[in-house]
């Protein structure tokens, strides 16, 4: 059986919050831009929203099979070949969004900081970092999220508040965007952006007991869409809709507009860090997942050799795309259309089964 | 075996991050400040590129028996006709013993030919993707060529032409005679469909303007700002001057604002900050009264949409230091007080209407009314289609300046 170290609420709940925010820093404001116009800051709390509710499925099907997490769940509740299926699906979403995360990662960075530098090179030396962190554990994971929370969110805070010089509060109107329908359709069906919350049941003996779980579930979901439609809010404030559309990396963008004359200008290294670490992680913890999940549906012991191994196959996947174009619009994209069913939907279906099959605890009731 | 092998992997891991593909010596490089657009005669655009002296960078200057002073403003730039900005950069590339850095390039100048040509649009659509170049850089219009300017520049009582610039661009915000237009305001104008983008007018001043000789002037008054950049009456040093507004129309500059005009757009934009005015005395019109003019906070506008018509209220408010009084009368009390606020209060509100009228006979908002217009719409779409750019010049906009001395400088007459 493998096993993995137990850590408190505030570790559980950074490495939620770096793996769910992680992608407001990638072009994903933009996206959003494009599709809501200016409602994108409150778009993702309709989001968050809708996460919440598939979140509360999750504790629910937890709290129905105590002790136990989520690929255990799939199988006792649906049977070992179709629990076996739908760990695989979410296996391989969870291998596809780490994957969808270093490719846009590589390319945005190609774009910003390093033109010359190859892709393997970039992406090669990062995946170095993912293998190292997936090697020493969940548990270390979990803990360098904590430490490294405060002086990211200090540095964050700094950029937040010398941008203060380019927000024009002009810039949210039209309050509705493109259309209020379409804003709470994009929100729904964009839950997805959230659904990194299901780490918890995927670790969830990790966690120390569901109420935990309950509560670094509640807490990261409500801190990750704070920091992401705070971000989105101020994105908007900075950059009009018309032009917020066509940045290709807004936050960073928006770091870099900040000038105080020859006192303090080129803040955007600051954010660079932020940017980074907080990738490294988010790749890393989707990985981890992926590693974890997988050794489970084969019943593998040792993770080691299938880290060692599937960080070859990420690296390899994560230069496999035509163009950043192709990220952005085909891969990130599909993800957050199609990102709910295996994060959200999955466990909802597992639910439903179990208590028409009348398993887990509240089988006798 | 991992922990062995980690002290060599560390090892490895940092000299692969020393040389990636992107490492390059700072003595290779050649960091360009300024970049001036003309059109071209060779080819489709002429860049002229400002850089530092290369003396600076292998240890010359002046011991290399060149002061600053002395070296020929040639020196410091590069002129070259190309098809585009970026094979220009490659043609000059292969010309130059350097390579060629834009990250601390702070200028972007194109002149009034370019500007009035329309042709701005297409020029700046893209150097925007280009990611040396920080949105952050100023934009400039230049009276005459942009190559002329640079290469007519000259570094001002011994500091670096560079620095003069960013100087000049930071001073306008202590003075309001001209405004700070990024490259990232320019391009958001120039895409908006709410307002209309603008430019620091800018020239050389050929002290051509200064009389040497004639009658000397009477008591007939000058606000001092009615002047154009490279008009205003001075010699010596630094030719250079930031000095009034270029106005654009959907990439097209279609007319220009002097020092005052710029003061009275910047108010109602809320970009004005300081400056020093200078009024006629109300009690004595042949003696002046300079003051001390600061914005208090941002002006309050209000757009109302009756049907297709916009009713616009623009209220700008402003403190008074009284800086001189000429007829030494006693303006920092009532009566006299009000009678100067009043005053002063009429010279901006009918300096504001002026400008306006005159925006809307060229059908450009400048002044950003259109982005106050989106609160009225509930929707992108239904903003977008009210088409607020050609609606502008039928809106009926009224100003009130409320302006207050609140200080008198070192006196207090009582």
């Amino acid at each position: 059986m493998i096993q993995e170290g137990k850590f408190g609420i505030a570790e559980a709940m950074w490495l939620v919050v770096f793996t769910s925010a992680a992608k407001v820093f990638f072009t994903s404001p933009a996206t959003v831009a494009a599709l809501v116009g200016t409602a994108g800051w409150y778009m993702t709390l309709i989001s968050a929203l809708t996460a919440l509710l598939g979140f509360a499925f999750i504790y629910l099907l937890l709290k129905r099979f105590p002790n136990c997490d989520l690929a255990e769940i799939f199988e006792l509740a649906l049977g070992r070949p179709l629990g076996f299926i739908f760990t695989g699906l979410l296996a391989v979403h969870l291998f596809f969004a780490a994957t969808t995360n270093l490719a846009e990662f590589g390319e945005v960075i190609r774009i910003y900081v390093f033109p010359l530098s190859h892709n393997w090179y970039i992406v090669g030396l990062f995946i170095l970092n993912v293998f190292i962190l997936s090697r020493l554990g969940l548990e270390t994971m979990a803990r360098l999220a904590k430490l490294l929370a405060y002086p990211m969110l200090l540095g964050y805070l700094t950029v937040v508040a010398l941008g203060i010089q380019n927000y024009d509060i002009n810039n949210i109107f039209p309050l509705f965007g493109s259309g209020l329908k379409k804003t709470v359709l994009a929100g729904i069906v964009r839950c997805s952006a959230y659904g990194e919350v299901i780490i918890l049941a995927v670790f969830a003996k990790s966690f120390q007991g569901l109420e935990n779980i309950k509560k670094e579930g509640l807490i990261s979901l409500a801190l990750a869409a704070l920091l992401v439609s705070f971000s989105l809010l101020l994105f908007t404030l900075t950059f009009p809709y018309y032009i917020a559309k066509e940045i290709t990396a807004p936050m960073l963008e928006m770091a870099a507009l900040i000038d105080y004359g020859s006192t303090l200008q080129r803040v955007e290294t600051i954010f660079l860090f932020i940017w980074m670490i907080s990738t490294l992680i988010s790749t890393t913890v989707l990985f981890y997942s992926f590693v974890w999940l997988y050794c489970k549906m084969f019943r593998i012991t040792d993770k080691k050799p299938i880290v060692l191994a599937g960080s070859v196959v990420l690296f390899a996947t994560s230069l496999m795309h035509t163009d950043v174009i192709s990220v952005i619009l085909g891969e990130v994209e599909f993800i957050r259309k199609f990102g709910s069913i295996p994060f959200f939907v999955l466990p909802l279906v597992a639910l439903i089964v179990a208590v028409i099959r009348k398993k887990g605890v509240n089988a006798d009731a | 075996m991992l922990k062995k092998a980690a002290p060599l992997f560390l090892l490895l891991i940092a000299l692969l991050l020393t040389s990636c593909w992107d490492a390059f010596d700072p003595g290779e490089m050649l960091h360009v400040w300024a970049i001036g657009v003309d059109r071209g005669l060779a080819d489709k655009w002429r860049l002229t590129l400002l850089f530092s002296s290369l003396e600076e960078l292998t240890g010359g200057g002046e011991d290399a028996g060149v002061s600053r002073q002395e070296r020929s403003s040639k020196e410091d730039t590069i002129v070259i006709d190309a098809p585009s900005f970026f094979t220009g950069i490659d043609m000059l590339n292969s010309a130059i013993p350097r390579r060629l850095s834009f990250t601390h390039a702070q200028t972007i100048i194109f002149s009034e030919e370019l500007a009035a040509s329309g042709l701005v649009d297409n020029y700046i659509m893209p150097i925007i993707r280009f990611r040396q170049i920080r949105k952050s850089a100023r934009v400039l219009v230049v009276k005459g060529a942009a190559q002329d300017f640079l290469e007519g520049v000259a570094p001002f009582a011994g500091s670096s032409v560079s620095e003069d610039l960013q100087f000049l661009g930071r001073e306008s915000k202590n003075t309001g005679l001209s405004p700070v237009v990024t490259l990232n305001h320019f391009y958001t104008a120039l895409n908006s469909p709410y307002y209309q983008p603008i430019a620091t007018l800018a020239a050389l001043n050929d002290f051509k303007s200064l009389p040497k000789e004639g009658e000397p002037w009477g008591t007939q008054f000058q606000t001092g700002g009615q002047y154009l950049a490279g008009a205003l009456p001075r010699a010596g040093e630094g030719k250079v001057e930031f000095f009034g507004t270029a106005l654009f129309r959907d990439g097209e500059m279609v007319g220009e604002l002097n020092g005052d005009q710029t003061r009275f757009l910047l108010m109602v934009r809320g970009e004005f900050r300081r400056g020093f005015f200078t009024m006629e005395d109300p009690k004595q019109p042949d003696l002046i009264i300079p003051l001390d003019v600061r914005a208090l906070g941002e002006p309050r506008i209000r757009v109302k949409l009756q049907g297709n018509k916009a009713l616009i209220d623009v209220a700008v408010r402003l403190d008074l230091d009284l800086l001189a009084v000429q007829s030494k009368l006693h303006y920092e009390q009532q009566p006299l007080k009000g009678l100067l606020e009043e005053k002063f209060q009429t010279i901006v509100r009918t300096g504001i209407e002026d400008v306006i009228r005159n925006c809307q006979s060229l059908n450009v908002d400048v002044f950003m009314f259109g982005n106050h217009t989106t609160k009225d719409f509930l929707t992108v779409p239904a903003a977008e289609n009210f088409n607020w750019n050609e609606r502008f010049q039928n809106a009926e906009i009224t100003v009130e300046v409320k302006a207050a001395i609140r200080r008198t400088g070192r006196q207090i007459v009582l």
